[in-house]
């Protein structure tokens, strides 16, 4: 039980002492939330267990671009493994891995045990909560949807004999590539909060976060499969595909791997059906966190 | 400035009234707020913390309007609630110092007052392990050091005695004692138990179905009445009787006597413990305790509460 302070060492009791420094109100508190989230997307701070799959994921992320970037300096630009379009697709199984290990670390257990009272009491009303856990995971996110493709981009540039000129080559694809970057890491960190909000257990959550991607996405090969005019609605059964369209209707450039090719379809729907993808998750937790009880 | 005021305070939800036209002032101090469950505690803290906006009449707490300036009070109080409210997979260190940037301190600021604030609560060496493996009495210390951890200027604890056992309870008041008097914070103590209330407290409000009952220092509450109490192994009837022979004013019940000394002199008043004890030894009668007799909380709701209001 507890200690006493004899046997763990000398303790001096300084008597209370009050804080006169400086509060930072309601920025710093939305600054701390974030930053905890921050930490515990990447499981620092919790045993070495939490970090394997975050982790595991940024590595596996950036694999694709070292190597790319390797065999560029190595051999030269003969063959070009991945472009920066087709990049966040390649890698995009690992999105739905990272967040259904990672989004559930954020938002359920503050729910399931009630601690959600506890900020609610403090300078930030409950929808900043919301905001800083969203502008937390979209910047974990980041280092899978841009960081790598930054790593392409950078490894190009450097490989290249005229640094100056590359640069000046390759500095056209940088808004593409943050847009994209950014684009994929905000609506999916919304889905994910979103559907990790309403299950009681973290376990469950992740399996809900699987659930959507997987089920969608064995949806979507089927239809493609069966082909004719159900093609067409393939790429809405994945988030991952309906942001690849979004991609390709603000930034071009086709992959040929993404049911978006085989559809068909206007790419401004894809636009339309992100901006429904992000409403509705937007939605959920506005509704979530407005019936928690203060 | 007064704590807290507020004006004819009314929180109604369908089909329940949750306060009702509540008028109060306090200066700062240990403030008890005693009622029963549901009458109304729990809706007044969170009306002063500006999380529930009231039906009708308004309140400032620290003379700050809580209608507009909640976000600036929740700043300068600090809040332990009534639930279990701590995530079991992370240390007391690490929550704490959390919430206390939450509250806005910065990094720096917050590890201090963690460390300064679980001494303060009697959390050790356990502070480094994850707060689901600690008892009820270690969880309701983190609590209490998560409201006082950014040096709050008012406190609001609700049933912070809540499922511990007594000597927990002991600890947990002397706390409370602590910080209303050591620290210098001000504290209102919200709690269905009116004897611990009473341990602490130096000003009670009672409230019952949302209205205020009494609003008072603690002595006027619980003054002496003028009565003593005397217990006894035996049936009281012959000591009674010895002692109306010496001219007191006696009525017995069972094995209890209630001796009215409001009208004795100063000389009867000063010899009515040797009268007892003569008596008692004089009839070979055990005796069990003497007492005097004291306003108890519970009349105040007897009295002033729930029969008044249908009269």
């Amino acid at each position: 039980m507890t200690a006493s302070p004899e046997q763990t060492g000398t303790i001096y009791d300084i008597g209370y002492r009050s804080y006169d420094g400086p509060r930072m109100g309601r920025r710093g508190a939305i600054g701390a939330i974030v930053a905890a989230g921050l930490r515990a997307s990447f499981g620092l701070g919790r045993s070495g267990r939490s970090k394997i799959i975050p982790w595991g994921a940024v590595i596996l992320g950036l694999l694709p671009a070292g190597v790319a970037v390797a065999i560029r300096v190595l051999v030269g630009d003969i063959v070009d493994l991945y472009s920066y379009e087709n990049y966040v697709w390649g890698i995009g199984g690992l999105l739905p891995i990272f967040i259904a290990a990672q989004a559930p670390e954020l938002v359920v257990n503050d729910l399931r045990h009630r601690v959600l009272p506890l900020y609610f009491s403090r300078p930030i009303g409950r929808f900043d909560y919301v905001a800083a856990k969203l502008i937390a995971l979209s910047l974990a996110l980041l280092s899978i949807t841009l960081v790598p493709v930054l790593v392409l981009f950078l490894g190009r540039v450097l490989a290249a004999d005229d640094l100056v000129g590359a640069f000046g080559d390759e500095l056209g694809a940088l808004p593409a590539i943050f847009g994209s970057g950014i684009l994929h890491a905000v609506v999916l960190a919304s889905l994910g909060l979103a559907i990790c909000s309403l299950p009681a257990r973290r376990a469950y959550a992740a399996g809900a976060v699987l659930a959507v991607f997987l089920i969608g996405g064995v949806i979507g090969g089927t239809l493609e499969e069966v082909g004719g005019g159900l093609q067409a609605y393939a790429p809405f059964t994945n988030p991952l595909s309906i942001l690849d369209g979004t991609r390709q209707w603000l930034f071009g450039g086709g992959v040929a791997e993404s049911p978006v090719t085989g559809a068909d379809v206007p790419l401004e729907v894809y636009g339309l059906a992100s901006a429904l993808l992000l409403a509705v998750s937007l939605a959920v937790l506005a509704i979530r966190y407005r019936r928690v009880t203060t | 400035m007064p704590l807290i005021s507020t004006r004819a305070l009314t929180k109604r939800y369908p089909g329940v009234t949750a306060l009702d036209g509540l008028s109060l002032e306090l200066e700062p101090g240990i403030i008890g707020l005693v009622g029963a469950n549901g009458a109304g505690k729990s809706t007044l803290i969170k009306i002063l913390l500006g999380l529930l906006p009231p039906t009708e009449g308004d309140a400032s707490v620290l003379d700050l309007d809580t209608a507009t300036q909640g976000a600036r009070i929740r700043e300068l109080v600090g809040y332990m609630p009534e639930h279990d409210s701590l995530p079991p997979d992370v240390s007391a260190t690490e929550f704490v110092s959390h919430m206390a940037r939450v509250s806005g301190l910065p990094a720096g600021a917050a590890r201090e007052r963690t460390a300064d604030v679980l001494r303060h609560v009697g959390l050790y060496e356990e502070r480094y392990r994850p707060i689901g493996g600690y008892s009820t009495g270690m969880k309701q210390r983190v609590k209490l050091a998560q409201a006082l951890v950014h040096d709050p200027r008012l406190l609001f604890l609700d049933e912070p005695t809540n499922g511990l056992d007594p000597a927990g309870r002991d600890e947990m008041l002397a706390l409370i004692e602590r910080i209303g008097r050591e620290f210098g914070i001000a504290v209102i103590v919200a709690s269905h138990l009116l004897g611990e209330i009473e341990r602490v407290a130096t000003w009670l409000v009672a409230i019952d179905a949302g209205r205020l009952l009494q609003t008072a220092p603690l002595e006027s509450f619980t003054g002496q009445t003028g009565q003593l109490l005397i217990e006894i192994e035996e049936p009281a009837e012959d000591l009674a009787q010895r002692l109306a022979i010496r001219g007191y004013d006696v009525r017995a019940v069972g094995r209890t006597l209630l001796v009215d000394l409001t009208a004795a002199d100063a000389d009867a008043r000063a010899g009515i413990y040797d009268a007892v004890r003569d008596e008692a030894v004089d009839a070979d009668l055990a005796l069990v305790r003497i007492e005097a007799g004291r306003h108890q909380l519970e009349d105040l709701f007897r009295d002033g509460g729930a029969d008044d209001r249908v009269a």
